[in-house]
């Protein structure tokens, strides 16, 4: 009997200490978060359809890194990279390949993680024609948790890297076959411009899984997309299920105007939409604290270089002068936006990691003064007619149209505000607002005088900062036949011809920082004394942080909050539990 | 045969058919005409929060999307056509292979009950009072009504859904907003439940009170102009001189005939319940066809769009149909002006 007691009492030792994670608990707490999810049967569960939940239509850019992880995130502040679902990464010592190992995990469904799945990824990706294959030859396991991204001619460098590193690997025990069908169409010598290509696109697209397999804590199904809110269930198999501390992620479905009232009640308790100042306000008023994170972007005013005088650099820098930029950064987005200090073509928050000190101490801040602004138009040939309006030699005002558009309340604040102070430096300016794809459109067409875009960008290297829009909207990035900006891209400089375009995209080339630095502080200085447009301000989001609901927000001003939503601070403290319920 | 082709209702509905054809084509190529397509939209999206270059978009959305931007319009209206003669609406732009059919069942009931939920309240209540307010016009009820309905009417819906949100919601917090918000709550099980149709009922309520306040004047103030008109009928007055008791005078005499030119409009406004209201909708999170039409409108999901124009297209054709018959039907001497010489 004695024995048959010891038996019984091993087995329960052995059952208890190879108990699976899954007897442990879910945290007690919800965060309350929103974004615009759409609803079943447009929302799927296809990690590479449209639709699905990597979509800005599924469950968007930030809550997606924490279901299907990718293997890193990006410290804007200090230009590294946290491992996420990477234990270690970087190139190798020829810097042929890019190698990173997976740290030990599992998927939701108790499966391990390995470098398979992101060979299954990847092979899938190549069939989408992902941009990483722009830089890639291949990609291959090297062992169970290690995989190597091997670059092809020119591929090497930080932007692939980016793109390897912020990819959200998906589960190969749902796209295996999938992945299967890529590889053989592959060694079989297909391309993109044949029929079985275009047939296994479609299949992929039309694919959808009963099951979202996870690597973050984080999950959810169909089922859990409801008319108001979607709920991501905690689930106990992600390297992260231990450290987060809510039980639920529940993400209001709706656009500002719908869930305005929903963190004023205290239903939603952190936001990334942009609200408007006076809703800001509503908000500090409630006591709800408003956490500034940069979104990535500024408002830009645009000239048309053919529409004279636009042509004139003299005249685009007595603009830059003519403007008070901290004022029509209030007028953008409340206490959301700041008016642009270095005027470099890079976010303000960028200019000392990417530029070189010799630059940023040459740039011309182009602090508001109207009297600078007044001689740069004297020295253009411009004078004051009766009405303190500014005219030619031949009497001619700068009578032109401002394009904006009617929808983005941010942009149409910036042109109005613009407007109204450069028409009373004496410019004769209308503005028409104009729904926003019409904007766009017009831009790219070059059927405009003056408007109003994005400039910098999401990307934290410094040739996709400058990207927008000198390139963007410019002849360079555009299509056949759109001319854009029509800023003239090859002109002598400095006695030199240059050709800027180039000079742009060899920005972030190789691997010696201080080189790139050199090279995007020499980008940068031209285009502030050119100034083909002007970066007006810099917008952040004033993001609800609703600190009765929750707590672990760091204070204002603190590196994290360096970083637009893709690298957001809120994704870092979520998965280390230090954002969690308040009074716990 | 003959006698069949020019019949009036043969006419009508062939009326009908053209007519859909003709809206379904001019939204075909107006929706083309909108500035922005469903790939650059995506384009734009790509380079703006990504960081992609246009090239890399491009590259990316050819393959994501289904869609070819630079198919000739016609061909794709050709396309369209064919896919359609098969009952085909086609696939979802933006979400790739999802039908276009099974959007438009999965959200059209939802409209079709608040929408016509309210219709329902919003036409009873108002006839009841507008012909309270014309049989007994200059007393009280009749001077209260008239300024409520013509205020109430002259407001648009969706200042009335923002009014009932942020001072019934937030300021004086009487109304849950977050609870009633959406179709159903997540979680409760739909079927013939009670819990279920209380549940649905309960989160309904945001917009059908809003679908009622916003439309319930108009009907109040037709009613009553309908019942005074028919008040001073010959018919009235001989019934009245007959000696008929009030209330059968009101309800078989008056009522009765001051409704039918309200029928038409009844007909014609259940034709319009499909579209519901789109801004409604999309305020309360309601998830009903309005709000889905928004969203496609937003990511220039052609084929959507088309489907849900379509289905709306439809409903106001047939309504409209309906409405002619109805009246026919109801008011003989239409019918037989309409086919003099024809029957």
């Amino acid at each position: 009997m004695k024995r048959i007691l010891l038996i019984v009492a091993l087995f329960a030792l052995v059952a208890v200490g190879f108990a699976p994670a899954a007897a442990q608990d879910a945290p007690d707490g919800i965060f309350p978060g929103t974004w615009p999810y759409s609803l079943p049967p447009t929302h799927h569960l296809n990690l590479f359809a449209a639709g699905g939940p990597h979509d800005s239509t599924g469950i968007g850019n930030f809550y997606r890194q924490l279901v299907v992880m990718p293997f890193g995130f990006y410290r804007w502040d200090s230009a590294t990279y946290e491992g996420l679902l990477a234990e270690s990464w970087g190139f190798n010592e020829d810097n042929t390949k890019y190698v990173v190992t997976i740290k030990e995990g599992t998927w939701s469904d108790g499966t391990p993680l390995t470098a398979n799945d992101a060979v299954v990824t990847y092979a899938i990706g190549r069939i989408l024609n992902w941009a990483d294959w722009n830089y890639l030859s291949d990609v291959v396991a090297v062992d169970d948790r290690t995989v190597e991204f091997i670059f092809n001619e020119t591929g090497a460098g930080y932007t692939a890297e980016r793109l390897i590193m912020k990819t959200r690997i998906a589960p190969a025990a749902t796209y295996q076959a999938l992945a299967d069908e890529a590889t053989a169409l592959i060694a079989a010598g297909k391309t993109s411009d044949d029929q079985e290509w275009t047939d296994l696109a479609t299949k992929i697209a039309e694919f959808r899984p009963d099951v979202l397999l996870a690597s973050g804590p984080y999950t959810y199904s169909l089922e859990d997309i409801g008319d108001s809110y979607m709920t991501l269930h905690w689930q106990p198999n992600s390297i992260y299920s231990g450290s987060v501390q809510f039980g639920e992620i529940r993400l209001w479905q709706g656009e500002t105007e719908s869930t305005t009232p929903l963190v004023l009640n205290g239903d939603i308790a952190w936001a990334t939409n942009v609200y408007p100042p006076a809703t800001q306000q509503a908000f500090v008023d409630a006591g709800i604290r408003l956490v500034n994170v940069p979104l990535g972007y500024g408002a830009a005013l645009l000239m048309q270089h053919d529409t004279y005088p636009f042509n004139i650099k003299e005249v685009r820098q007595a603009m830059a002068y003519a403007i008070d930029r901290d004022e029509n950064a209030f007028f953008t987005n409340g206490f959301g936006a700041t008016g642009t200090e270095y005027m470099a073509g890079v976010l303000d928050t960028m200019v000392s990691t990417l530029l070189d000190a010799d630059s940023i101490a040459k740039l011309n801040h182009y602090d508001f003064d109207v009297d600078r602004a007044a001689e740069l138009m004297e020295t253009a040939g411009f004078t004051r007619d009766a009405d303190g309006k500014w005219v030619d030699a031949e009497g001619k005002r700068i009578s032109v149209e401002y394009k904006a558009p009617a929808e983005f309340a941010d942009f149409l604040g910036a042109s109005t505000n613009a407007v109204e102070q450069l028409n009373e430096f004496g410019f004769d300016i209308t503005l028409r607002a104009i729904p926003w794809q019409q904007t766009a459109e017009d831009i790219r067409q070059g059927n405009f005088q003056l408007s109003v875009w994005s400039w910098a960008g999401g990307n934290p290297l410094a040739s996709r900062q400058f990207f927008g829009p000198i390139q963007r909207f410019n002849y360079v990035g555009l299509s056949d036949g759109q001319k854009g900006m029509n800023f003239p891209m090859e002109f002598e400089y400095n006695g030199e011809m240059i050709n800027l375009d180039a000079l742009i995209n060899d920005v972030s080339s190789g691997f010696d920082r201080d080189a790139q630095a050199q090279r995007a502080g020499r980008v940068a200085l031209i285009l502030n004394d050119l100034m083909p447009f002007i970066p007006l301000n810099i917008i952040s989001a004033a993001q609800p942080f609703n600190e009765s609901i929750l707590t672990g927000a760091p204070a204002d001003g603190d590196p994290l909050y360096a970083a637009p939503l893709d690298d957001a601070w809120m994704l870092k403290l979520l998965l280390e539990g230090v954002v969690r319920p308040a009074g716990s | 045969m003959r006698k069949l082709i020019r019949s009036y209702t043969f006419r009508t509905v062939v009326q009908g058919l053209i007519t859909i054809w003709a809206v379904m084509t001019f939204t075909f190529f107006l929706i083309r005409l909108m500035p922005g397509n469903p790939a650059q939209i995506k384009i734009d999206e790509y380079v703006d929060r990504y960081g992609m270059s246009e090239d890399q978009a491009r590259q990316q959305v050819a393959t994501l999307f289904n869609y070819d931007p630079d198919q000739p319009v016609f061909e794709q209206y050709v396309d369209y056509l064919s896919d359609l003669v098969r009952f085909d609406l086609g696939r979802s732009l933006t979400s790739t292979e999802t039908p276009v059919a099974e959007q438009i069942l999965r959200f059209l009931p939802w409209t079709l009950f608040s929408v016509g939920l309210a219709l329902l309240v919003a036409f009873s209540l108002g006839v009841l009072v507008g012909l309270a307010m014309a049989y007994w016009r200059g007393g009280l009820l009749d001077n209260v009504m008239t300024v409520f309905a013509s205020v109430i009417y002259a407001i648009p819906d969706y200042i009335i859904a923002l009014l009932l949100i942020m001072v019934a919601g937030v300021q004086l917090k009487l109304i849950p907003v977050g609870e009633l918000y959406g179709g159903s709550t997540q979680g409760i099980e739909p079927g013939f439940t009670v819990e279920y149709i209380l549940d649905l009922l309960k989160h309904a309520f945001l917009p059908v009170f809003t679908y009622v306040l916003a439309t319930i004047g108009g009907w109040m103030l037709t009613m009553k102009s309908s019942t005074i008109s028919t008040l001073g009928e010959d018919y009235i007055t001989v019934a009245r001189a007959r000696g008929l008791p009030e209330r059968r005078l009101l309800t078989a005499y008056v009522g009765r005939n001051a409704m039918l030119p309200l029928m038409t409009r009844l007909a014609i406004s259940i034709g319009f319940v499909v579209g519901g209201s789109a801004i409604i909708e999309t305020l309360f999170l309601y998830p009903g066809l309005g709000r889905n039409l928004v969203l496609a409108i937003g990511l220039r999901d052609y084929t959507t769009m088309q489907g849900i124009f379509l289905v709306i297209a439809i409903s106001v054709v047939v309504s409209n149909i309906l409405a002619d018959l109805l009246y026919g039907w109801l008011d003989p001497r239409v019918r037989l002006g309409g086919d003099k010489g024809t029957e």
